[in-house]
């Protein structure tokens, strides 16, 4: 019987070749590759975000334990077969046009790809329309608008309208985030939430894609 | 992160020219003006003609010649190691070694519960001294209030007892009298194991305000001060003018006066007992012109503090000075930028032991639990300016910046894994640097809330008497505790 625990407990202390270590034995035991990804390093990533966003842990150590975690993914995913492609929503995420900042939204996308969702990012200055024919691409049911500058606020709106106008606004989530970003400015210009970090931004699309 | 007795001395306000005619000033007002003294000190003033000085017994003025000053000031140890019963808090106090700690004779708390005003009480007293054993970054625990819940007659083992029965760090007090401090240095022998043991890692140390400002001797203090020199007990020789009352206005004549009589008291003390460990104790003040009151959150008590241990290195003798106070009532902005100016500066200035930094409000009369626990962020922050900027290979992290290049960033990269805990600051909690959000919802807590939480969860941790059992029974046999 492997324990979970102990996968979990090491993931979140980073010891990395321990992790990769218990993965494969419990592999050579039987475990199953779906049960090792779910209970035991999905699991264990919970614990990372709900550190990070207590501020327990510091954001490159959440950040090693992400690279950990793909690390075993890696491992695991010719065992995963079908079953592992049923990944927990198709994520886009990119930050708006005319603003180039990256990590924030850097983190957001690592950290729902720890948390089990197929994650595409498209990167900076991402214009209303290629968001647009992204969703319809990639078959997303989550949008997530990264921005920093208060200049660029206003073109999360116009790229919430543009979903709206391409009538793709009942298939997906819009989900915003970035430093000035508020739960207010997310009410105000109709996406369905706001994640202040990378940590409750995963929980959070996590919640809304099940 | 371990930041005690780091080396300060990047701020300097004097220039050596200026020490050097601040020094030369201050023989001079031995060898013209002189000193006074209370009735009682026969012996002493003896003692000082003996070996030169000239008395003048009907105008109750000691003259002393420089050479006598110089000849027994060398002799002062340039050195001193005050030790905590546990030994991770020894201080070892020369050159420009900062360390900084509590102080003062607080008569008043804020009530950890109610927030009003009252007396302090014994308990108080231990309370504090527990958290002070707590917080890392006070290195010492002097005395910080009077339990005025007890007799007089009660003070000194009590005040001792209190101290070091909730704190492992270095206890320094005052005594009221020779009887108090020979009850003291029997209490102190028995945690120690006995009284050689207790000299060779005192646990305690004495204060002695030989010196009532301006140049007059205290009867009381200097015999206390002479006797703890008998004992090898190490002394700290405060005397504490305040400019415009008790010394000149001007910060050049009050640090003049005060290094006159440092001098004047380290004579008396190697004349006593030639390399009795001592501390130069100069605290220059500030009178408030406008009351009469301490002025002891005005920057110029930083800089005259910095200033005055440059004249306590000049003739090579650790030195006990002040600074962190705040003339604020409450822990509010005020009390935050006088305390952590003055701290600053005094630690910059490489003060070896900085008494009254933590804890106290309104000078020197009140004391807060939250105010400790700010207090200590406040050292923390003052000893890491202390530190530098380290400037190697693995700090320059060239390699790093080539591996990972143009347009990369360095979040993930081991160098900053290996170098985040240590490279910079950690608080102890009280500072916050979160998201609006995430500080609303935890309650909007201002500084001075989230540091009485802090205080009440140090204090909720299982008390455990720092004295060992056995000795603790035995002391409370012989002496009359009353905590």
């Amino acid at each position: 019987m492997t324990d979970f625990n102990k996968i979990k407990e090491t993931l979140v202390s980073l010891d990395v070749q321990h992790l990769i270590e218990l993965v494969n034995e419990a592999l050579k035991k039987g475990t199953s590759a779906v049960d090792i990804l779910n209970d035991g390093l999905i699991a264990g990533m919970d614990i990372v975000g709900e550190k990070m966003e207590n501020e327990d842990m510091f954001i490159p150590e959440v950040l090693m334990a992400a690279q950990a975690m793909s690390q075993c993914v890696e491992i695991l995913k010719p065992l995963l077969g079908d079953e592992g492609s049923s990944t927990k929503g198709n994520v886009i995420i990119g930050t708006v046009k005319g603003d180039l900042h990256d990590i924030g939204k850097n983190l957001v996308s690592m950290m729902m790809e720890s948390a089990g969702m197929e994650v595409y990012n498209l990167g900076v200055d991402i214009a209303p329309e290629d968001f647009v024919s992204q969703i319809r691409e990639k078959n997303a049911q989550i949008v997530c608008l990264s921005a920093l500058l208060t200049t660029t606020m206003p073109m999360m709106k116009l790229t919430v309208d543009a979903i709206v106008e391409a009538g793709l606004r009942d298939q997906v989530k819009i989900l915003v985030g970035g430093a000035p970003v508020t739960q207010e400015f997310a009410d105000e210009i109709g996406a369905d939430g706001f994640a202040a970090d990378a940590g409750s931004a995963s929980k959070l699309a996590k919640k809304l894609a099940a | 992160m371990n930041l005690m007795g780091l080396q300060g001395g990047q701020y300097r306000p004097l220039s050596p020219e200026q020490i050097e005619t601040i020094h030369q000033a201050s023989l001079q007002v031995l060898e013209k003006t002189g000193i006074t003294y209370e009735s009682g000190l026969e012996d002493t003033v003896q003692m000082l003609e003996d070996n030169g000085a000239t008395i003048d017994r009907d105008k109750k003025n000691i003259r002393f010649p420089k050479s006598l000053i110089s000849e027994q000031v060398a002799k002062a140890p340039e050195k001193v190691v005050l030790c905590g019963q546990d030994s991770k808090n020894d201080l070892h106090l020369t050159e420009n070694r900062v360390h900084l700690g509590t102080g003062g004779a607080a008569i008043k708390i804020l009530d950890p519960e109610t927030g009003e005003v009252r007396s302090t009480t014994l308990k108080d007293l231990y309370n504090v001294s527990r958290l002070v054993d707590q917080l890392d970054n006070i290195h010492f625990l002097v005395r910080p209030c009077i339990p005025t819940d007890i007799e007089k007659a009660d003070y000194d083992i009590n005040m001792f007892y209190a101290c070091l029965s909730g704190s492992s760090k270095h206890v320094m007090s005052g005594v009221n009298d020779e009887q108090g401090l020979h009850d003291v240095i029997e209490m102190a022998s028995m945690i120690a194991g006995d009284f050689k043991s207790l000299q060779e890692r005192p646990l305690i140390s004495i204060i002695t305000s030989f010196a009532i400002s301006p140049l007059k001797l205290c009867t009381q203090s200097t015999l206390i001060m002479q006797e703890a020199n008998r004992n090898l007990i190490p002394v700290a020789l405060s005397c504490a003018p305040m400019a415009g009352s008790t010394s000149p206005l001007t910060m050049a004549g009050t640090l003049a006066q005060i290094h006159s009589e440092q001098l004047a008291g380290i004579t008396i003390c190697q004349l006593t007992n030639p390399g009795a460990p001592l501390l130069y104790g100069g605290i220059p003040g500030m009178a408030n012109l406008k009351t009469m009151g301490y002025s002891g959150g005005a920057v110029e008590c930083g800089m005259m503090n910095a200033a005055i241990h440059q004249m306590a290195h000049h003739i090579n003798v650790p030195n006990y000075n002040s600074s962190g106070l705040t003339d604020s009532k409450v822990p509010d902005a005020q009390a935050g930028y006088e305390k952590a100016l003055t701290a600053v500066l005094a630690s910059m200035g490489g003060s070896n032991y900085i008494h009254h930094s933590a804890g106290m409000l309104e000078s020197m009369l009140t004391i807060a639990h939250e105010q400790f626990v700010i207090d200590d962020e406040i050292i923390g922050n003052c000893c890491k300016v202390l530190k530098g900027i380290e400037v190697d290979a693995e700090h320059l992290a060239l390699e790093v910046i080539d591996a990972i290049g143009p347009g990369g960033n360095f979040m993930t990269a081991m160098h900053t894994m290996s170098h985040m805990r240590t490279e910079y600051y950690n608080g102890n909690g009280v500072t916050d640097r979160r998201s609006r959000g995430k500080w609303v919802k935890e309650g909007s807590l201002d500084a001075r809330q989230r540091a009485a939480g802090i205080a009440r969860k140090l204090l909720e941790t299982p008390e455990s008497c720092c004295i060992p059992e056995k000795i603790n029974k035995e002391i409370k046999e012989k002496f009359n505790i009353l905590l």
